[in-house]
């Protein structure tokens, strides 16, 4: 299992709500959180381990930008979660490169005790501290409420950071390819951005719409990216409580 | 793979609890394991039936030692291990990559690129093995783990020290025949340099995805290995000199380790520092590494439920395909006794097939008896004929794959072996073990020679005969019977071939009598033929696509021959010669008896009997063997029968016997207690007052022999012999 504390100097009692809001997400692409403990005052949560990194380290190990089919299948993927968490009435509200963790299978959307949406009460852009500021709409920014174009926008942002490096990059620093759906995810307006069903659409067309999130068949990957997953699941296998140890 | 856990398998073993099963082989089971610490590893355990077997032990021990020698970074870290414990184990890493077969399976054969930095590094590791004395002696790509940071050798199952005593069974018994170094296939020692050209073997395939010899019969790939010339004609341009040098059939013209590895641009990379090597991988080896590095961690599977023992046999649904055929006959001169046989793993209870069948009653599958624990088991292939095992002194002798073997009787280890290839060219009196001499050699004339039972050499010639070539292959040394020796051979003068008799003591031709020259090309003249009583009696090698064979019967003292005749044969013809005082029986359409004096007809059993479907095969009459006026075979696919050998009437058949299909070309095996045949489920007991079948042990057996002196059942399968208690 993997345990989780509130990050220190945050609001463990914020932190606390949010992991249970989590806990209640059972979609397919979130990363499942399967048990919650502890007090207000020192919550924890516990989720069964598999190997995944998160999206930065993911581009560390590969080396630099991912390459854009597999940024298709990352975006595609995560519009999927989002698409049917939306039908749901659920926001994610906090996309960010951090937050997607990326399995053998595809990504999942993590990111619990970042900023969340409603219905954690007093949640506002305000209190919204340590979440990127680049996955961050601006309507949200401006202290408006948490909604579904939200997480558009913020996948934009994910996109945006696994093809070039950053959140905010020059438009012509964007692959060819996926310029145009990705400045449209970024779009000021929240009336101008697509419904997630639209973004996995340009992405992956022709993929069939259920088959990503949540897939128990591995993806292709870059080799380093692939070294860089089974070395930690070889060193989390071979890690033992030393004191228990023979 | 992992897959679930048999109801029977432990819940732990050692400090390790039992998670699930990654693999079962003829030693032993691996699983997945979990230390109360936490920490996951892959637990290789040895067969409890094998347990009592020191030599495995020891093989498990050295194993354990090989491991810890190569270490992380080129094999699998070692985590803990008890050779001692009642269930051997050994605890190690569980390595996150397919194996190389599995790994070109999934993604195609290997760029350059990834077949040199792949080469280099496994180099690299036999370098470090080879540093500590160890030679693997298995390389192949099953062997061989392809991970995202560089390639990880395990299994050492059969890896030794330089100049330990040979361990594993000898020669061809041993290793993969695809992945074999030449002087290995030749029962000779296999050093480093042998790991060097069985690397270079992984290497072609990991480039193309065929070993340098091809595939085929193990034979075959044998001979290949030994004297043909790898193909190379996939391999990448740039690596075919360096690999054609690896494949040098002369162990001293191929590069050491440390040169092959400079040669493919090994860097010298520490394991930590290889990430660059999954870069050179295809997506599809690389998701096989990954879906590995993720299923370990999903929930392990359910152990399945015991299954539901069956009351009766149950009805045969579908015919399964005959037992291999096996076409070259050999002499049985020495062999102990009739019946062949052998077996491999398991054992099922009677009609146990793993189906439904509800109403069984628990009672009856408790107090049914169970097959023995085998005495020893070793790694000795049974060739295509003459697979008998004979007796000299308290010793065995077998013919295994391409060598002659002495085998300790109570151990089943090897105590000498013996270059001799073809089959027909050795033989024992029960005591002494003779060979011809080799027909490469110069020596223009035949020669009857000793095989020293020290180290297989041969000794000088106990009888020269200049009359005949000694340099044709398929001169037949029959058997040796009171000192004198007898041969089929063709004349030095010209392509007359005859039956000789050579007295051992004084080295001199006793007389010849002419006999038909070989009838198919690539076989003996002779099938199978010994003394019997005052006569020399010969089955002759049927013409290719004949149904016919010669039976002939010679004066034991001056060879005149007494009768001629032909005889009929259905599925394979008789390997072994099946007779007592008065009759040779054979089993084919019908089972017959010939009398020895005259080759008239004695008795005829089974024409127009109901033997029930027999599966569109010609054959309904199995290979007899014949014991204290008995003779025993069986009967189509019904089982079991005695028949009276002076009348030829039935005494008895076996009941209740149903969805077998009976192995007709090996014949039985008859102790005291039990008849042993063979059938599609293994090998059967069946009880001689009973008159049923009591167990089955699962193995594929193509011999079975039985040692009443020592009290032993000889069991040859394709790639291995055990001995089971005789009752």
């Amino acid at each position: 299992m993997l345990a989780c504390l509130p990050p220190l100097g945050g609001d463990p009692a914020r932190w606390g709500a949010e992991a249970q809001q989590a806990a209640r997400l059972t979609q397919p692409g979130f990363w499942p959180v399967a048990q919650l403990g502890g007090t207000s005052a020192f919550p924890w949560y516990a989720s069964p381990y598999r190997p995944a990194l998160p999206l930065p380290a993911v581009l560390a190990a590969h080396g630099g930008p991912l390459p854009e089919p597999l940024v298709r299948t990352l975006g595609g993927t995560l519009a999927e979660a989002l698409a049917s968490a939306h039908v749901l009435g659920v926001v994610h509200g906090g996309v960010c490169p951090a937050g997607v963790l990326l399995t053998a299978c595809g990504p999942l959307l993590g990111s619990f005790g970042a900023m969340r949406a409603n219905p954690v009460a007093g949640a506002s852009a305000a209190s919204a501290t340590g979440l990127e500021t680049g996955c961050l709409a601006p309507e949200i920014a401006a202290g408006g409420p948490v909604g579904r174009a939200g997480d558009v926008y913020a996948l934009g942002a994910v996109l945006a950071y696994a093809a070039t490096g950053h959140t905010v990059p020059e438009r012509q620093e964007i692959p060819a390819g996926l310029r145009d759906i990705i400045t449209v995810c970024r779009s000021r307006d929240p009336e101008g951005r697509p419904e997630p069903a639209r973004v996995l659409a340009e992405l992956l067309p022709g993929a069939a719409y259920g088959a990503l999130a949540g897939s128990t068949e591995p993806v292709s990957l870059p080799g380093r990216v692939v070294e860089a997953l089974s070395r930690q699941s070889a060193e989390v296998l071979a890690a033992a409580l030393p004191t228990q140890e023979r | 793979m992992i897959s679930p856990l048999l109801h029977d398998d432990p819940h732990t073993v050692g400090p390790f609890r039992i998670l699930a099963r990654l693999g079962g082989g003829g030693m032993g089971t691996v699983y997945l394991a979990r230390s109360a610490g936490g920490r996951t590893v892959a637990v290789k355990t040895l067969h409890t039936r094998l347990v009592a077997d020191t030599t495995l032990r020891t093989r498990f021990r050295l194993e354990a030692d090989a491991a810890r020698v190569i270490g992380s970074g080129h094999g699998a870290a070692v985590v803990d291990a008890d050779p001692q414990a009642p269930t051997p184990w050994l605890a190690t890493e569980y390595v996150l990559g397919p194996p190389l077969d599995t790994a070109v399976e999934a993604g195609g054969p290997l760029p350059e690129p990834a077949v040199r930095a792949l080469g280099a590094l496994l180099a690299a590791g036999l370098e470090q093995l080879h540093r500590s004395e160890v030679v693997h002696r298995d390389l192949k790509p099953s062997n061989v783990l392809v991970t995202a940071q560089g390639p990880r050798i395990i299994d050492f199952g059969i890896a030794r020290a330089f100049g330990e005593e040979h361990l594993t069974s000898v020669g061809s018994a041993v290793g993969t025949p695809a992945f074999m170094s030449p002087e290995q296939a030749s029962g000779l020692e296999h050093a480093a340099a042998g790991d060097v050209f069985a690397l270079a073997g992984v290497l072609v395939f990991a480039a193309t995805g065929l070993g340098p010899f091809g595939g085929g019969a193990p034979t075959d790939l044998l001979y290949r290995v030994r004297f043909g010339e790898p193909d190379l004609g996939r391999v990448p341009e740039g690596l075919r000199p360096l690999l054609a040098r690896c494949l040098a059939k002369d162990p001293a013209h191929r590069p050491s380790t440390a040169d092959l590895y400079t040669a493919l641009g090994g860097t010298g990379d520490a394991p930590g520092d290889r990430r660059g090597f999954a870069d050179l991988l295809p997506d599809g080896v690389l998701r096989e590494i990954a879906r590995r590095s993720d299923e370990v961690w999903r929930e392990p599977p359910h152990r399945l439920p015991p299954p539901v023992p069956a009351e009766a046999p149950r009805p045969e649904v579908a015919p399964v395909p005959g037992v291999s055929r096996r076409r070259l006959l050999a002499v049985a001169g020495g062999a102990l006794l009739g019946g062949g046989l052998l077996g491999g793993g398991g054992w099922a209870l009677l009609g146990d097939s793993g189906g439904g069948g509800g109403g069984a009653k628990k009672k009856d599958a408790v107090d049914r008896p169970k097959p023995p624990a085998p005495l020893w088991s070793t790694g000795l292939w049974c060739p295509d004929s003459g697979g008998d095992v004979m007796s000299a002194g308290r010793n065995l002798v077998m013919r295994a794959g391409i060598v002659l073997c002495g085998i300790n009787a109570e151990s089943g280890k090897s105590t000498w072996q013996a270059n001799i290839e073809e089959t027909w060219r050795s033989t024992t009196d029960g005591t002494r073990v003779y060979a011809l001499r080799g027909h490469e050699e110069k020596a223009a004339s035949l020669a009857v020679c000793e095989v020293s039972q020290t180290n297989g050499y041969l000794g000088k010639p106990l009888a020269e005969l200049a009359a005949f070539d000694g340099k044709e292959q398929f001169n037949q040394l029959l058997c040796v019977v009171d000192g004198i020796a007898y041969l089929v051979a063709r004349s030095a003068s010209g392509k007359r071939w005859y039956l000789v008799a050579a007295d051992l003591d004084s080295g001199k031709e006793r007389w010849r009598s002419p006999v038909d020259e070989p009838q198919a090309a690539g076989a003996p003249p002779v099938l199978c033929g010994g003394v019997v009583g005052s006569r020399v009696v010969l089955c002759g090698s049927p013409a290719k696509d004949s149904h016919f064979f010669r039976l002939s019967a010679h004066d034991k003292g001056h060879g005149r021959q007494l009768w001629e005749m032909s005889e009929t044969f259905a599925g394979t013809p008789p390997t072994r010669l099946v007779a007592d005082d008065h009759n040779v029986y054979l089993g084919a359409e019908s089972l017959t008896a010939r009398r020895l004096s005259d080759g008239g007809l004695a008795w005829l059993f089974g024409n127009g009997r109901d033997v029930g479907d027999s599966a569109g095969e010609e054959r309904r009459y199995g290979a007899p063997v014949v014991q204290e006026g008995v003779v025993y075979c069986v009967e189509a696919d019904r089982g079991l029968i005695a028949v009276d050998a002076l009348s030829g009437t039935l005494n008895w058949q076996e009941k209740g016997l149903s969805g077998r299909k009976n192995q007709r070309e090996t014949a039985p095996a008859i102790g005291k207690r039990y008849a042993y045949c063979v059938d599609d489920k293994g090998l059967r007991a069946v009880d001689l007052h009973a008159r049923k079948a009591v167990w089955t042990y699962e193995t594929k057996p193509l011999v079975l022999t039985a040692d009443p002196k020592g009290g032993r059942l000889y069991v040859r399968q394709e790639k291995r012999t055990i001995a089971l208690p005789l009752a």
